[in-house]
């Protein structure tokens, strides 16, 4: 009699067997940044029965993320996207531990939840998260498989894996603030992150099996609209890693491109959502918005900390609301955010809704 | 000899194209970067690796490969 098993197909395969498909239910990997590339990652990896998944993203899911992150649907709007990855991935495969973090990666907290895994996939979309997970994969001495994209292009990689280079080994310096933008400010093939994420995946499990080739040492570079797929070799640079295991702790980068996208606009808004408004202007500057019933720039920490609706502060023009934010993050407020329009915008918004 | 450039990814805008074959001999990886970034202005300052036969390279390595790939990092997730 043939037993019918979840992971049947991996198991008939000869390079997984039973006992591969019993590394793969052992193995810890943490996802950071639950969006176009962690969503595909964290689907094939929660179907592969990866024994313990964690999946880490501060934001929120939004309607423009629905184009690309399959893991979604329209009732998660709103909601926090590491806690909805969570919910979706419970139902596709409740044998496995899965630990969701709905905040970012931080210097303060890398250390201790990378050294619960044995792989981090990075799925971020900024240098700074970069950098600091590649620095902290180099200390705790962890797999780090790397995907980015840019419109219809991606890069995979494998980093640091056994004693191979890293991504400082590639990409030495961090670019500049605004030097590369990213999907949210151009745009990019909803099946780009697709191909990219599941290549991540595939990666992750060939390092948990110890199969084939890995992409250590070497840059797969896909292009969607040309086919033209390129892996290039690239060597380890060991005063890059040296700079790093001196320095003993991770060192930040200046560029903050999109550390937190806390800036959002009204037509990112659906309908749906309940939102909590912040009016950080002074009390004589029009026009007034008080049907909208928001809080002052002096609200207490505590009330927004609590705040279970998405807080969105406006000023005339988003740059006083920016500011503001970007003090509320550093106080540890995650739900919070920028509009990117001013007041007035905001009435007329308002007005249609 | 000639050698075929490909740029990947924002190098495509900034130079406007997404291949080209250049006639012009260079010593060295970083003197084929200097002459791009005078005939691109827009690539200067522009964080971008230059890979020839597939490896990437070195600015101070000698230029002999004949397939060059520029690439910048990607940042988008």
């Amino acid at each position: 009699m043939i037993m019918e098993s979840r992971y049947q197909r991996h198991i008939q395969l000869n390079e997984v067997g039973s006992l591969g498909q019993e590394k793969i239910n052992q193995a810890k990997v943490l996802v950071i940044g639950v969006g176009g590339l962690g969503c595909p990652a964290l689907q094939y990896l929660a179907a592969a029965g990866v024994g313990t998944l964690g999946m880490m993203d501060p934001d929120l899911v939004s309607l423009s993320n629905l184009q690309r992150q399959m893991l979604f649907n329209e009732n998660d709007l709103g909601k926090n996207k590491a806690l909805s990855a969570e919910k979706h991935l419970q139902k596709l495969n409740s044998e496995i531990q899965i630990q969701a973090f709905p905040f970012a990666l931080t210097h303060e907290n890398a250390e201790e939840f990378i050294s619960e895994f044995d792989i981090v996939i990075d799925g971020t979309d900024n240098f700074y998260t970069r950098y600091l997970i590649s620095d902290q994969c180099i200390l705790q001495d962890k797999v780090m498989v790397y995907g980015a994209l840019y419109k219809f292009e991606g890069q995979v990689s494998v980093f640091n894996y056994q004693d191979g280079p890293s991504y400082r080994c590639l990409f030495p310096t961090p670019p500049t603030n605004g030097e590369i933008p990213n999907c949210s400010d151009i745009g990019v093939l909803g099946m780009a992150p697709g191909i990219v994420g599941v290549y991540q995946a595939s990666e992750a499990i060939k390092v948990i099996l110890d199969l084939g080739d890995l992409l250590s040492g070497k840059l797969l570079c896909i292009n969607l609209l040309s086919h033209q797929n390129t892996v290039l070799d690239f060597e380890k640079n060991q005063n890059e890693i040296d700079q790093i295991t001196k320095s003993g702790k991770p060192i930040p980068v200046g560029n903050n491109d999109c550390f937190i996208d806390f800036e959002v606009s009204l037509e990112q808004l659906s309908a749906k959502e309940k939102i909590k408004w912040i009016d950080v202007r002074e009390q004589d500057e029009l026009p007034r918005l008080n049907y909208l019933n928001p809080l002052g720039s002096n609200v207490s920490q505590d009330v927004l900390m609590e705040s279970k609706q998405k807080i969105i502060a406006f000023c005339q023009t988003g740059t006083r609301s920016k500011v503001f934010v970007e003090k509320m993050k550093r106080k540890g407020i995650k739900n919070c955010f920028s509009l990117k329009e001013g007041a007035k915008q905001l009435q007329e918004w308002a007005k249609k809704r | 000899m000639e050698i075929r450039l490909r740029y990947f990814g924002q190098l495509q805008e900034a130079t406007g194209k997404s291949e080209e074959v250049l006639k012009e001999a260079f010593d060295t990886i970083g003197s084929l970067r200097n002459f791009l970034i005078q005939r691109y202005p827009q690539l200067k300052n522009r964080n971008f690796k230059i890979a020839q036969d597939n490896k990437i390279d070195m600015d101070s390595s000698p230029l002999n490969g004949s397939l060059i790939d520029l690439l910048p990092p990607f940042s988008g997730g």
